[in-house]
C-alpha cells in the first residue's frame, strides 16, 4: 500500500462520521433560520475569473490567492469569500431589479496561507447578503440574523462587536491625510497596534488635535466607553452621520431583543476594504479569531455595474465548529438502526426487508446488515 | 462598551492565561506584575519542572515558552495574553493585538558589517544577508530600500557571516554593539527600535474586555510613574 496516498495536503482535511453528522445538522439549523427571513439560496463557481477577487474588489493579498490558468491563458482563482461572487450575481441577473433581493450561500472558500500556523486553507463558509435596501433597518436584521444563527449552533457564550468604517474615514478626512498614509494607519488600527500608529503619525507630520484624536480611536483602553463620547471627539459631518447611524441601529436591536449581544467599538476596522459603513464581528470562546464577520458594502456592486447598497456577512463555519466542540455544546444527531440478515436466506431478507421499509418509512435511518449463520 | 453585564457574566471562572518569553524577558515581566498586585511564587522557583503555573486566586496562568512561539500561543488563543520581543512580533507577523510598550529590553534591528559594505547598501546591488530574522531582513531590503537581496536564515552567532564571506552584511539585534566591534563590525544602517511588548488575542480582547484593560491601565500607570521617577 502506498503510504503518501493516505495524506490530505496540510490545510485541507476530511470530514466524516459523527463530526460531518454535527457539521450537518448546524449547517441544516442555520440554513432554516436564514431561509425563514426571506433568503433565497443562491449557487456560485467555486472558480472565478482573476478579477473578481482583484486588488480593486479589495478582498485578501493577491498572493493569498490560489490562482491558475484556463486553456485560453486567463487567470482564474478559487474564491476566498463569496461577497465578490455575490456581487457580481446581483449585478448580472438583477440588474434592472429595483426591489431587496436577498442572498444566502454555502460553501468552501480557499486561502494560501502559510504552512505551520495551524491554519485551514479550506473552511465552509455560509452567509447572507441582502441587496438593494441601505436602510438602518437592514443592517438591523443582518445583526439580529448574527446573533440568532449563533444561538441557533447551540453558543451560549457570544459576543458581536459592531464597527462603523465612515467614522475612521471621516476623521482621516477632517485630518487631511493622504491616501496611503489612510492606509497605513488602517493597517495599524485593525491590528490595534496604538504604537504603530503613534509612529506613523509622527512621522507624517499630522498636526495636533488631529493626531490625538486618530490615536484614541487606536487606542483600545481610553475613557471613549460610549458612543456618546465617540461623538464628542469628532467635529466633522461624515464621523456624525456614522455615528448616529449606529445609534439608530442601536434602537433597531432593541426592538430585535438583541441588543444585549452587541458591543460597538469604533475602532475595529476590516482587511476587506470593501466595507463603506457598518462592520460587524461575532467572538466566542475557543477559536483564536471571529467566527462571522460581515458588513455594509455599498460601492461594491457599482464595480460590477449595479450601483446597489448592500449589507451581509459570513459564518465560518469549521471555526464554528471547533468553538461548540471546545465548548462541549450537545449536539444530537441522527441515530441509525440496524436489522440483520442471512445472505442467500430468501425467507429471511424478504422479512428483514419489509422491516427495514417499514421503519424507514416512518422516517427512520435503517442499514440492512449481513450476518452470517 | 456596552455589554458590560455580558464580561461579568462570562468570566468568573475562567482563567486569563499568559505567554512568557522565556529568560529575561519573562522575569522582568514578573517584576513588573510583582508591582502591580500579580504574584506568581511557583514561577520564580528555578528547581521547579512544572510546565504551567497558576494563581487560583487571581484566575491566572502563566507559562514559559520561547520567544518566537510566543505569537504563536497568542493568535491560535492557547494564551490570551503574550510577552515578547518587539523583533519576535515582526518576524512572525501574526495575527495579533500588540497593547503595551514594556519599556525593557531596549535594543535596535540593524544592518551589520564591515566598514567595506557600506558602499554595497547605496546602488541597490544585489548582495548577500545573512540572518536570524529572514522575514525583518527581507521588508526592510525589498518595501523600505528597494534592493534586491539574497536572504541566507542563520540561527546563531550571525555575526561570523560576514567573517567567513558567507554574507556581505548581517540584519541582527544589537544592544550595545561590542560584540560587533571586536570583530571588525559595526553598525551600517538602523532598521527599527525594538523592546518588550504585550500582546492579545483578539479575541480575548473582546470576550474579556473588562479584565485585560484593567490590567493594562495598571501596567501603564505604573510604567508612567517609573518614567516620572527616572526624569
Amino acid at each position: 500500500m502506498n503510504q503518501r496516498l493516505l495524506h490530505t495536503p496540510e490545510g485541507v482535511r476530511d470530514i466524516y462520521g459523527k463530526e460531518y453528522a454535527r457539521k450537518l445538522e448546524v449547517e441544516n439549523r442555520l440554513h432554516s433560520l436564514i431561509a425563514s427571513y426571506g433568503y433565497e439560496d443562491i449557487q456560485t463557481p467555486t472558480f472565478e475569473y482573476f478579477d473578481v477577487f482583484s486588488k480593486e474588489i479589495g478582498t485578501i493579498p493577491s498572493k493569498e490567492l490560489y490562482k491558475f490558468f484556463d486553456k485560453e491563458g486567463n487567470t482564474l482563482a478559487l474564491r476566498p469569500d463569496f461577497t465578490p461572487s455575490m456581487a457580481r450575481c446581483a449585478a448580472k441577473y438583477f440588474m434592472e431589479e429595483t426591489h431587496p433581493i436577498r442572498f444566502t450561500y454555502k460553501g468552501n472558500t480557499y486561502v494560501n496561507t502559510s504552512n505551520l500556523q495551524g491554519k485551514l486553507k479550506e473552511v465552509t463558509q455560509m452567509g447572507a447578503e441582502l441587496i438593494g435596501d441601505a436602510s438602518v433597518e437592514a443592517d438591523g436584521e443582518m445583526i439580529a440574523l448574527v446573533v440568532e444563527s449563533l444561538k441557533k449552533a447551540g453558543l451560549q457564550e457570544f459576543q458581536v462587536s459592531i464597527g462603523q468604517v465612515e467614522y475612521f474615514k471621516g476623521l482621516c478626512q477632517e485630518a487631511g491625510l493622504d491616501e496611503e498614509t489612510e492606509m497605513d494607519l488602517r493597517a495599524c488600527i485593525s491590528g490595534k497596534n496604538f504604537f504603530a500608529a503613534a509612529e506613523l503619525l509622527k512621522e507624517r507630520n499630522v498636526s495636533d488635535p488631529y493626531r490625538e484624536t486618530l490615536l484614541k480611536v487606536a487606542d483600545l483602553f481610553n475613557s471613549m466607553t460610549s458612543l456618546n463620547d465617540a461623538k464628542k471627539l469628532v467635529h466633522n459631518e461624515r464621523s456624525l452621520a456614522a455615528i448616529e447611524r449606529l445609534e439608530k441601529l442601536d434602537e433597531v436591536l432593541r426592538l430585535y431583543g438583541v441588543a444585549d449581544y452587541v458591543s460597538y467599538d469604533l475602532g475595529m476596522l476590516s482587511k476587506y476594504n470593501y466595507y463603506t459603513g457598518v462592520i460587524f464581528k461575532a467572538y466566542t470562546y475557543g477559536v483564536g479569531n471571529a467566527i462571522i464577520t460581515g458588513g455594509r458594502y455599498n460601492t461594491l456592486l457599482a464595480r460590477f455595474g449595479k450601483d446597489a447598497p448592500a449589507v451581509g456577512f459570513a459564518i465560518v463555519i469549521d471555526d464554528l465548529m471547533e468553538a461548540l466542540a471546545r465548548q462541549k455544546a450537545q449536539i444530537p444527531t441522527g441515530e441509525t438502526l440496524q436489522v440483520e440478515y442471512t445472505p442467500g436466506n430468501a425467507s429471511v431478507f424478504a422479512s428483514a426487508l419489509s422491516k427495514a421499509m417499514e421503519l424507514r418509512a416512518q422516517g427512520k435511518c435503517v442499514s440492512l446488515i449481513a450476518k452470517e449463520n | 462598551m456596552k455589554g458590560n453585564k455580558m464580561e461579568s457574566k462570562f468570566n468568573d471562572e475562567r482563567y486569563l492565561t499568559f505567554a512568557l518569553g522565556k529568560g529575561r524577558l519573562a522575569s522582568k515581566t514578573l517584576d513588573i506584575f510583582e508591582k502591580i498586585g500579580i504574584t506568581c511564587e511557583e514561577m520564580r522557583d528555578k528547581s521547579s519542572r512544572k510546565l504551567i503555573f497558576v494563581n487560583e486566586e487571581l484566575k491566572m496562568k502563566f507559562f514559559l515558552a520561547k520567544g518566537p512561539d510566543v505569537p504563536t500561543y497568542v493568535e491560535l488563543g492557547s494564551a490570551d495574553i503574550g510577552v515578547v520581543g518587539y523583533d519576535t512580533i515582526l518576524e512572525e507577523n501574526r495575527n495579533v493585538y500588540e497593547v503595551l510598550d514594556l519599556g525593557f529590553g531596549k535594543c535596535r534591528m540593524c544592518v551589520c558589517g564591515p566598514e567595506s559594505a557600506k558602499d554595497l547598501l547605496l546602488h541597490h546591488e544585489r548582495i548577500r544577508v545573512a540572518s536570524k530574522y529572514p522575514n525583518i531582513a527581507k521588508d526592510y531590503f525589498y518595501n523600505k530600500k528597494h534592493q534586491t537581496v539574497d536572504i541566507i536564515k542563520l540561527n546563531g552567532s550571525v555575526e561570523l557571516g560576514p567573517l567567513v564571506q558567507l554574507s556581505d552584511v548581517i540584519v541582527d539585534i544589537v544592544e550595545t554593539g561590542s560584540t560587533l566591534r571586536e570583530n571588525g563590525l559595526g553598525v551600517l544602517e538602523e532598521v527599527c527600535p525594538l523592546s518588550a511588548r504585550m500582546i492579545v488575542n483578539p479575541v480575548s480582547m473582546q470576550m474579556e474586555k473588562a479584565r485585560i484593560r484593567e490590567l493594562v491601565m495598571k501596567i501603564r500607570a505604573y510604567l508612567e510613574s517609573e518614567n516620572q521617577e527616572n526624569k
